[in-house]
This record gives C-alpha cells, structure tokens and sequence, in this order.
C-alpha cells in the first residue's frame, strides 16, 4: 500500500501548486462485529486526499467514507462457555467476502469488535490469532460497554449529527441484550454508559402464545412491577406492554439522573451518565431502533413477537416515552448496523502529513500511550526528562518492557528551542528503552512532528524514531500505527480509547 | 473640558466597562496593542484590547452554535452590532490591526534581530522604504556592495543556500526566522546536504534569489520573505525554493510554501518540512512546476 502510484502524483500535483487536488488513495477497510445474539460485517471504502492548498503544507485527510458491502446479519455462533466457535464465524465472514467480491488480500485495514457477553480476552486471542492470516493490518478489540456505546454512535451517524447542528445528541443503541448510550457533542464522545435492557430478553413463541425463556435481567423487571412469568406462561400484548414500557423509562430515566435506585440502579451495567450537560435530541440506533421509528403495526402477538422476542415492541415504547417526556428523537443514518460501522470505517484514522517514521519498525500494534505532561509541558529537559521516567516507570510496573508512546497533548505553539528541549528531555526519559533497542514513539497533537522527529535523530541518530502529529490521545489509549502511506507522508492510525472502560465498575 | 480631559474620560468610561484593558500585557494571542495618542493618557503605557476571538452577537438563539462557528475561522465573524455600526470593540480591533499591517510594511527588521540570528545583512538597489514601495523592480536587484559581499563572505557551489528578504512585512521575519532557520537547517543537514551560510538582504523583493543564485552557482536557493500582511495577521511568511536560480528563472520555477506563522503552518515545522522538499527538487533536479511534471512521471 505504500508507495502507490496514485498518492506519488497527488504529492506531485500538490508541489506544483495546483488549488486543490484531486488524485486520492483509497483503503479498504473491514468492520466485523461479533457481539452476543448476531455477527456483521462491512467493508468500506475510506478515500484519503490532501485538503490543503498547493502553496501549503500538505494535509492528507479522510476525506470519504463510503460503505460498500452490508453482510447479512448472522446469529454469532457460540461454542460452550461463552466461547465463540471461531472456525464457524471464519467460514461466514469468508462467505461473505465471497459475496462482497473481495479477497483477503484486498484489504487494507479494519477492525474486529468483540462486544457484550462475548468480549472475552480468551475470545480475543483466538480471533487475532485468525486474522494474521488476512493481508491487512487489523485492530481485534474487546470493547466493554462504554466502548461499545461510543463506537455505535459514531457509525448510526449521531457524532456527525452533533457535529453539523451544534447539539448535544445521545445516541441509544438497543440491541437484543444491552442498550448503549453514548453521548456526542462537536462531534466528539462526552460521555457513555450501558444498560441491560435489550429486545430478546425475553423469548416469546408467536404461534403458541406462550414464553420461551426470561432472563435474568427481564426477571427483575418482572418483580418491580410485581409480576412474575415462567417458561411456558401464556402471554398477551397487554402485559408485553406493560414490561416494554417499564424497561423505556429505564432507558429514559439514565438521560434525567445520575443517582440511580431500584430497577434503574440495578440494570445499569457501567457507571451512570454524568449528565453535567443537556441532552438536546436523541439517536435510537440498533436492532430495536426500526420499530422506534416506523409507525408499522405493532398490536398483535404475531406481529410483536415476529422475531421470537419483544424487540419491536420495545422499540415502538421507547418512542412512546421519548415523545411524552417532549423529547426530539433525529433518525439516524444506521441502525442494526451501527456498530459494525462505527467499527469498519470509524476507528481509522490518518496522521498529520509531516511526519518521521523509521518505516522498517511499522506496523505496530496495541502500544500503550502514556501521557507525562498533562499539566502542560515543562519547562526544562531535566524535568520533561523526570516527567517521562515516572510514566514510563509506572507503566512498567505493570507490564515487561515493551515499546510505549509518549503521547503529548494540547494544540499550543511550539518553539524551535522548545522543541529542542522536547527532543533532549525525551531521548533522556526513555533512555533505558532507548539501550534496550525499543524505538522513541511520540504522538503529538501539534503538528510539530517533523521538526520534533528531525530533532530526536539529530540528537540521537541511533535511535529509531516514529513521532507522528495531529493526532489526539488519552492516558491509558492503545494505538495502532500502520507502515506509511503517501511516499512516507502520513500513517493510518488507530486509537483505541479505553478511557471509558477504566471508569467501568 | 479641554480635548485631553475629554480623551482621558472616553478611555476611563471604555476601561471601566471592560472593553479595554488599562493594565498592559503581553502580545499574548490576538491581543492587539494599541499605541497611546500622546493626548496625556496618564502612563504612556500601550493598552491591551482583549482578543477578538469571542462571540459578541447580542442575545442569540444558538450560542454553542456561534462559539463552534467562531472557532472555525480567525476572520471577523459574529462581531455583532450597534445599529447599523461595529461595535466598539471589533472596530478598536480594526484600527490596532490595520495599524499593525502598516507597521510591518514601514519598519525595518532590527539590526538586533539579524544578530540574534547570525545574519549579516546586504541591500538591494532601493535607497528608501519610499522608492522600495514604487518600484517593485528594483527590489530585485542587489546593490554592488551586496554583491561584493556575498562573493567575500558566503561559499560558493554549495547545495543549499538559505537568505532571509524582508519583503512587506518586517515583522514577520522577527517573528518566525528564529524558528524557521534552524529547523531548515538542521533538516538540511539530516540529509546531508551541504548549506552555505545565510544572510538577509533589505529592500528585498521574491526575484532578488535569482541574483543571489547566480552569484553563488549553488543548487537550490531557498527564500524567506515577507508576506503583505493583512488584517488577520502581519506575521505571516513564505518560503519560495528555486532549483539554480539565475537570470533565465521564471515564476514557474519556483516552489512556495506560504502562510508561515503561528496561527498558520508552525515556523519550527516549516522549516523542517522545506527540508524534505529541497531534497526532493535536488533529486529531480526541478523546482515549481517541472518539479511536478518529474514526480507524476
């Protein structure tokens, strides 16, 4: 992928100073999510083009994200244990690139979510392991629940949503078990947390009329409103009624409070919305997210149970509390498929365009960020250098030596001199990964990375340097940096924000 | 009441109801420094303005909308109004930037700046700021004394000669060589490519690198100059890069890299980033558009 043709002549055509280019790359990225009840895939085209003006310093951007295969919806095969049966889920992701008409080799990045009651380390291993044999450069995460609602809100269209209205917009991903809510302002995530309620919480035999399973959660909705139902209990639309009512408000009362009692407390699976700001308007996105937006007919058993559960039911409700507390539900541009979305074309990202990299250390996988200046960046290169050994020192306490990236946050103005300083409170810092051969990895929100790299080698002309800029990380992120592309002018990223799990109870 | 007094009130009423800042401060971001009238404002002191980057539009619907928009852009948006007139603050703004662009034009870089630097400094042709402005021409061509001196004291064939030109804006060269130069240079010498040592020329206009390469014969010269300042900023500057510059160099021939400052590119990146492109205009032996021609090829 590096070194193509088509991004030599955009680099060209910038040089010569023409007012906007229009050569571009375009990757191929792949979304699969394999989550509790179904396993998705999508793969999306992500058009990467320098937006800046000949005469200025190139800045390659994503500048396109297009899906262009839907998989079907699967139900995700599970072996004993909450194990996934990995062979299984291969074979139907290579049918469905089949479909597609791609082949492995084809793609060029992408990212597998393993969510809900499948996101198990054990899981993890075993779907990575799967995956090296694909040509591409792929992210395999397990992402709780906050991750989870973050990701879906990024693909059911709601971080954009905020994004062009100037809202504050919470996207609600209901699926069979869990519904997610992320919260989105300017585009960016503020806030998530998770709840168990979900639309196949409890099964229901349409033709029979009768109750197939109750879940553990769905029993706890049962005994707040005093009622009690067994396999085999004859059910009517009524009653159903009644529940899909109970667990909406449960939905809607996350959005009004944050001290949480009763059934609200006992549902709610991470930490609750801080809700230290207003919510304007509301995404449903996820499997039960149709039925929250079409008036079809909702009444009888057959059709309420069409699926074997009460998710069309639970949709239809959550419209009906939403709109009795006044609340302004926006349709989203994804629904049963926001996740795999948010996960296929939204996670990838590209670095700013004036980088170092030491191509020969690419790609690397799963570093942890580190984060020594959060107060700001010191004045002198003793104490950045002090700064860095004690990150890298507690960092260490918890895992053997490993590569790590300094990650340096804020967009303020940096001097030569403070760049100078920089480099040499660095390269001191990280001396003993330095002597133990680890490259020098720094991400920099200030786009500064070449000057600061050039320094860094200056400096230390043995070291391996990878120092990549616009990029915004937190403290405790994992990132994946992919081999250059561009003529060496950029590096696909990807951020892997565990800030929301660490909050997690 | 006399005119001073009458002054003195205006300001006092200005500072007491905030739109003014009586204490002075730094340059700090977007704060533009007004030079007091002489009148008799009591210290002498310059006042500070505060920075012009809020939303004054008086009771809007959306303000979280309006702050993201302002956000978006250094331009003079959501300035709101007094009637059919700016508001006092924007247009105190107007005056200290329209000011500050004139400044930049008329003042000469400072002999302190060009020995922080390391720079000795030649002259074009032009006798006076009043001549440079008329005649664009002739900033483009050195005086004999320049020429004299660049042949005494710079190395010539070298591969990369750098010159600072002060062009229309004085103050953009203050601001950003202290940056832009080392970084060029120490990306310069990452590559291995030999530089000769820089110098700044007054008077100067873009063309004046085509002498300066002929006198030289080195590969590249590369050219910091001035940009005509405008009301957003005075400090921005370019780079123009021309592969053996000489007197059959066309405008096509040279490469530019613009709006260098500290709300534009970063002067440190800048300079760093030349670095690569002078090493890609020495390996296709081009620069401007024919260097892009040999890339697609």
């Amino acid at each position: 992928m590096s070194e193509s043709s088509t991004i030599s002549s955009l680099y060209a055509a910038h040089l010569s100073g023409a007012a906007e280019s229009s050569a571009a790359e375009v990757v191929t990225s792949v979304g699969i999510d394999i989550g509790t009840t179904t396993t998705q895939c999508v793969v999306s085209r992500l058009t990467v083009k320098n937006t800046a003006p000949g005469t200025l310093v190139p800045r390659m951007e994503i500048t396109d994200k297009e899906v262009v295969y839907r998989s079907g919806i699967h139900f995700t095969p599970i072996t004993g244990d909450n194990l996934v049966d990995t062979d299984s889920v291969f074979r139907l992701i290579n049918g469905e690139f089949t479909k597609a008409g791609i082949s492995p080799s084809d793609i060029d990045t992408g990212a597998v979510i393993i969510t809900g009651e499948t996101a198990k380390k054990e899981n993890a291993r075993r779907i990575s392991g799967e995956m090296a044999s694909y040509a591409g450069d792929f992210v395999v995460a397990t992402a709780g629940g906050k991750l989870e609602s973050v990701i879906a809100g990024r693909g059911s269209g709601a971080s954009d949503y905020s994004r062009r209205h100037f809202l504050t917009v919470a996207n609600i991903d209901i699926g069979g078990g869990t519904a997610n809510i992320g919260i989105y302002r300017s585009g960016k995530a503020i806030d998530s947390c998770c709840i168990n309620v979900g639309g196949r919480l409890l099964r229901v035999d349409p033709v029979e009329g009768r109750v197939v399973q109750v879940s553990e959660p769905m029993a706890r909705v049962l005994d707040d409103l005093g009622l009690s139902l067994s396999p085999g209990d004859r059910v009517d639309p009524s009653l159903l009624e009644i529940l899909c009512r109970r667990m909406a408000e449960v939905v809607s009362n996350a959005l009004k409070q944050n001290h949480l009692t009763g059934l609200e407390d006992a549902l709610m699976m991470t930490t609750p919305l801080r809700l230290d700001y207003e919510v304007d308007c509301v995404m449903i996105s996820g499997g039960v997210a149709d039925h929250a937006y079409t008036t079809a007919p909702c009444d009888t058993l057959d059709e309420i149970a069409r699926y074997g559960d009460i998710g069309p039911l639970l949709g239809r409700q959550v419209r009906q509390v939403f709109r009795d507390n006044g609340m302004e539900m926006i349709r989203p541009a994804e629904t049963i498929r926001a996740t795999v979305i948010g996960a296929g074309a939204q996670t990838v990202d590209v670095s700013g365009s004036t980088i170092v990299v030491s191509d020969e250390r690419l790609p690397m996988k799963n570093v942890p960020v580190v984060i020594p200046f959060g107060e700001g960046i010191p004045n002198t290169p003793e104490e950045m250098a002090e700064a860095v050994g004690r990150s890298v020192s507690s960092l260490y306490e918890a895992m053997d030596l490993e590569p790590l990236a300094i990650g340096i946050q804020g967009g303020g103005y940096l001097s030569y001199k403070k760049v100078q300083g920089l480099a040499r409170g660095l390269l001191s810092g990280l001396a003993p990964l330095i002597r133990a051969g680890l490259p020098v990895v720094v991400v920099l929100e200030q786009d500064s990375g070449k000057v600061l790299g050039q320094s860094l080698r200056a400096l230390n002309p043995g070291a391996q340097v990878i120092c990549v800029d616009q990029i915004e990380v937190s403290e405790g992120d994992y990132i994946d940096i992919g081999r250059s592309m561009a003529g060496g002018t950029v590096v696909p990223v990807v951020i892997k924000t565990l800030v929301f799990e660490t909050r997690q109870s | 009441m006399n005119e001073q007094e009458l002054i003195q009130s205006v300001i006092g009423k200005l500072v007491e109801q905030g739109v003014l800042q009586s204490a002075p401060s730094a340059r700090d971001r977007g704060a533009a420094p007004v030079a007091s009238t002489g009148s008799g404002f009591s210290s002498g002191d310059p006042v500070t303005l505060p920075p012009l980057d809020e939303v004054k539009v008086d009771s809007p619907k959306n303000m979280a909308a309006l702050e993201a928009m302002r956000k978006t852009t250094p331009a003079r948006i959501l300035m709101g109004r007094c009637g059919a007139r700016q508001k006092t603050h924007s247009f105190l703004h107007f005056q200290a930037d329209h000011a500050a662009a004139v400044d930049a034009v008329f003042l000469d870089v400072s002999d302190a700046c060009l020995a922080e630097n390391g720079l000795f400094g030649v002259q074009t042709v032009v006798k006076d700021k009043d001549e440079y402005l008329m005649k664009p021409e002739l900033g483009k061509r050195l005086s004999e004394d320049a020429k004299k001196m660049i042949s005494e004291r710079c190395e010539k064939g070298v591969q990369v000669q750098i010159i600072v030109v002060d062009g229309l804006s004085s103050t953009a060269i203050e601001a950003n060589i202290g940056d832009t130069v080392p970084a060029l240079i120490q990306g310069l010498k990452a590559e291995g490519l030999s530089v000769g040592t820089p110098f700044f020329v007054k008077y100067g206009r873009v063309g004046v690198m085509d002498e300066v390469g002929a006198i030289l014969g080195c590969d590249v010269v590369v050219e910091l100059v001035g940009e005509r300042p405008g009301l957003i900023t005075a400090e921005s500057m370019s780079a123009y890069m021309v592969y053996k510059a000489g007197e059959k160099t066309v405008e096509a021939d040279r490469t530019i890299i613009s709006n260098i400052h500290k709300g534009g590119t970063p002067p440190a990146e800048a300079g760093a980033h030349m670095a690569t492109v002078v090493k890609q205009m020495l390996a296709h032996k081009a620069s401007g558009v024919a260097l892009s021609e040999s890339m697609k090829a």
